[in-house]
């Protein structure tokens, strides 16, 4: 039978019709990376909060059973997480407040607010949380709660605050006959390089402090170094403590001490070339300080969890400092911390749940301090369960001395870790490729400059 | 007069000619794809380039700031560099090594299918996949190639190794591509012509040189221009396995677009970066294609 043309040409219609069909109905996928818990659908009357947040790993497990309690709790609000990383989660929440709506709730850390205040995509909250009786200023730690404010405005509402430690191996300073540092006060730059050098070994068994020491066969390092955007909070800590400044008052260029800029990471730049009591080009810091390799580690609090684990399986003994106070001035640490901010294209109904939710939140958060945060709400912070947890004892005392980076609106662009920015740039050339910091400090600081004077 | 000519040819003014739908409806969801997916984002961004827009209200028109300040950009100049750069090390290696694999695997001999199948494998790992794989083989103090060459290159903590490090992750995992095409190629050429020439005297370089070479010259254009396509516009591996560092060394321009754009949310800035990209890949294949159209001509 010979096909008519007629008859061929409709088929050839039907084949793409279908072709097109099953296209669109092919279910869509969540967007590659997020991970959301299984949504039920909410009943009638029942008001949905969309909560944005960043944590991956054993955080988003915290924050998950902590949003399940509330929705099991409060039936007639029903609140859903969303987490994906921050880079990507920030994309998602720029893309969607142009198309015109937003999460109810989005989280992210202090230093951010500035670019969103810039871009009108988050909402003041001083008027918002005026009539609350939980949210106010007295309830907070003071340091988060400054942090969280823009040219002298309220925009966010601080869960916690994180900063650097000092932890270390107790093995490892017994071998050595080494007393370890208290947990607090933090230890002066004469008792860490002390430190530093009797827990640098070599194959022979001798220490850095000893006649005849092998540099060049180091089995055991004092400390780790940071080739990560960890090395730049080190320098803000250091750099902090020489009381430097970065951002003019104006916000419209760099300010930066550049002797004290230069003498900062000098110290850290020497550790490893000078003094060999950190390892050049590391890059799993917290492997090597749990394989022995390192005696100690500068890390945050959210490692205790892994540190806990580790004494659970094979008996590690960790103990944990504050970050020591090289420069001797008033003690300052590198930290930043977590905060809730509201949207300004979330739905104007949804403001009053979610802030009843971000109340609730900072009242019955004690279970956010089991990943290792650090809870700015005091009576959480001050509360005896939560003293009690094992190491947290220095990151508390640090607490009142943390500072964080700069609020401006060019964030991104002068500290994001992933990109080349002046900062990551300037510390890696430091730390990897052993560059004069006089000259890079220089560089960076012209490289702030024009950025910050670009519209 | 009745002009006689071939079906489908129609030689009098009179006739009209028959349009012809099917293909057209073939092609048309593909094209409805490519034009809104494809085209018209494109010709969106070519308008973006010259604005100001940080993706949230209405973008601002600032003419040619955008490419004004791209050329006096210290970082693009590092991106630019180090994309030829990248692409100098690994188009010769990725279009050599595939064909030499492919010369090799079209032998007849024990283990040739597991010896494709090994070649090809590395191609279907996604490039993310591939990135994690191999940061932990070049890893400094225990990554697998370290141990095997019984040395401590710091490839990807160094600048004067990152570059080579990330060129050997990205051959191994693109070569098997280039492989399977030169495979189709060479396997396009008639049997009977290797006789012939055996008849004649040639020995095998002789064939390979004189007769392999020049019938392989389509398929070796084909994956010269797609490898060099493709290997200017690096992005996963490399963000990857060293985001652009340590410092810049690394920093491609793909992944300088995607920073300025994603990260900085300087959408006209990356915008531009992109028609830069663009027009230097034209530039190139008008380039490439006027050559193999030379040397074509030169053959035949």
């Amino acid at each position: 039978m010979q096909t008519s043309k007629l008859y061929r040409k409709w088929m050839s219609l039907l084949l793409i019709v279908a072709m097109l069909g099953a296209g669109c109905a092919a279910p869509v996928a969540a967007p590659a990376g997020e991970t959301t818990a299984a949504q039920p659908a909410a009943p009638q009357g029942v008001v949905t909060l969309e909560f944005w947040g960043g944590w991956t790993g054993p955080d988003a497990n915290t924050m998950q059973s902590i949003v399940d309690r509330y929705n099991a709790e409060h039936p007639n609000v029903q609140v859903n997480l969303s987490m994906q990383a921050w880079s990507p989660l920030f994309d998602a929440f720029i893309a969607t407040s142009s198309a015109g709506s937003a999460p109810d709730i989005l989280a992210m850390h202090p230093q951010e607010l500035a670019q969103f205040v810039h871009l009108g995509l988050i909402l003041p909250l001083d008027e918002i949380i005026a009539n609350s009786k939980v949210i106010k200023p007295e309830n907070y730690l003071e340091n988060a709660w400054e942090g969280n404010k823009v040219d002298g405005r309220l925009y966010g509402i601080p869960l916690d605050l994180h900063m650097h430690g000092l932890y270390y191996n107790k093995a490892a300073f017994e071998r050595a006959g080494v007393p370890v540092p208290p947990p607090t006060p933090p230890i002066t730059q004469d008792k860490f390089m002390e430190i530093a050098k009797r827990l640098t070994i070599d194959a022979n068994g001798k220490s850095a402090a000893e006649e005849g020491f092998d540099a060049n066969n180091i089995v055991q390092y004092a400390i780790n170094a940071h080739t990560n955007h960890h090395a730049f909070f080190q320098w803000w800590s250091l750099y902090n403590q020489l009381g430097g400044k970065l951002i003019s008052d104006d916000g419209k260029s760099c300010a930066m001490d550049l002797d004290k800029a230069t003498q900062a990471w000098q110290f850290l730049q020497d550790l490893v070339y000078v003094h060999k009591v950190a390892p050049q080009g590391q890059t799993d810091y917290p492997r090597d300080f749990l394989d022995g390799r390192t005696a100690m580690l500068v890390d945050g609090p959210w490692r205790i969890p892994q540190l806990e684990q580790a004494a659970a399986e094979s008996g590690f003994q960790w103990g944990a400092a504050q970050y020591p106070n090289i420069f001797g001035g008033e003690f300052a640490v590198w930290g930043s911390g977590h905060n809730f901010t509201l949207p300004s294209k979330a739905d104007p109904n949804k403001q009053a749940a979610a802030v009843a939710f971000l109340e609730w939140m900072a009242a019955n958060s004690a279970e956010w301090a089991k990943s290792g945060q650090l809870p700015a709400f005091k009576a959480i912070m001050e509360s005896e369960e939560f003293q009690q947890m094992e190491g947290r004892a220095p990151f508390i005392a640090s607490m009142p001395y943390e500072k964080l980076f700069p609020a401006t609106p060019k964030y991104n662009e002068i500290f994001a870790s992933n990109a080349p920015t002046p900062m990551m740039v300037m510390a890696q050339r430091i730390m990897l490729e052993a560059a004069d910091p006089a000259v890079e400090v220089k560089t960076a600081c012209e490289t702030i400059s024009a950025i910050l004077a670009a519209p | 007069m009745r002009i006689l000519a071939p079906a489908g040819f129609h030689a009098s003014a009179l006739t009209r000619r028959k349009v012809r739908w099917t293909p057209l409806l073939f092609l048309a969801p593909y094209l409805f794809l490519f034009i809104t997916l494809r085209l018209a984002p494109s010709a969106i961004g070519l308008f973006i380039s010259f604005t100001n827009w940080s993706a949230v209200g209405a973008p601002k028109w600032v003419g040619l700031a955008n490419y004004q300040a791209l050329f006096i950009d210290p970082r693009f100049r590092d991106a630019l560099t180090n994309t030829v750069i990248f692409t100098a090390m690994a188009v010769p290696a990725l279009v050599g090594l595939g064909l030499a694999f492919a010369l090799f695997l079209n032998q007849p001999y024990q283990g040739r299918g597991l010896g494709r199948v090994a070649v090809f494998t590395p191609y279907v790992i996604m490039p993310t996949v591939v990135g994690v794989l191999w940061t932990w083989i070049l890893e400094k103090d225990f990554g697998l190639l370290n141990v095997l060459l019984g040395r401590q290159i710091p490839w990807l903590v160094s600048p004067s190794w990152a570059m080579l490090g990330l060129v050997l992750a990205a051959v191994w995992s693109m070569v098997g591509y280039n492989t399977v095409l030169f495979l189709a190629g060479l396997q396009d050429i008639p049997s009977e012509l290797y006789e012939a020439a055996r008849i004649d005297g040639a020995n095998a370089w002789r064939s390979f040189w004189s007769l392999t070479l020049p019938l392989l010259a389509p398929t070796a254009f084909l994956v010269l221009m797609l490898t060099f396509i493709n290997t200017f516009q690096v992005f996963d591996l490399v963000y990857v396995m060293t985001s652009g560092g340590p410092g810049t060394s690394t920093l491609t321009l793909v992944q300088y677009v995607y920073t300025t754009a994603f990260q900085f949310f300087k959408f006209g800035y990356g915008s531009a970066v992109a028609m830069v990209i663009f027009v230097i890949l034209v530039i190139i294949a008008l380039i490439q294609t006027r050559a193999y159209r030379r040397g074509l001509e030169s053959i035949y």
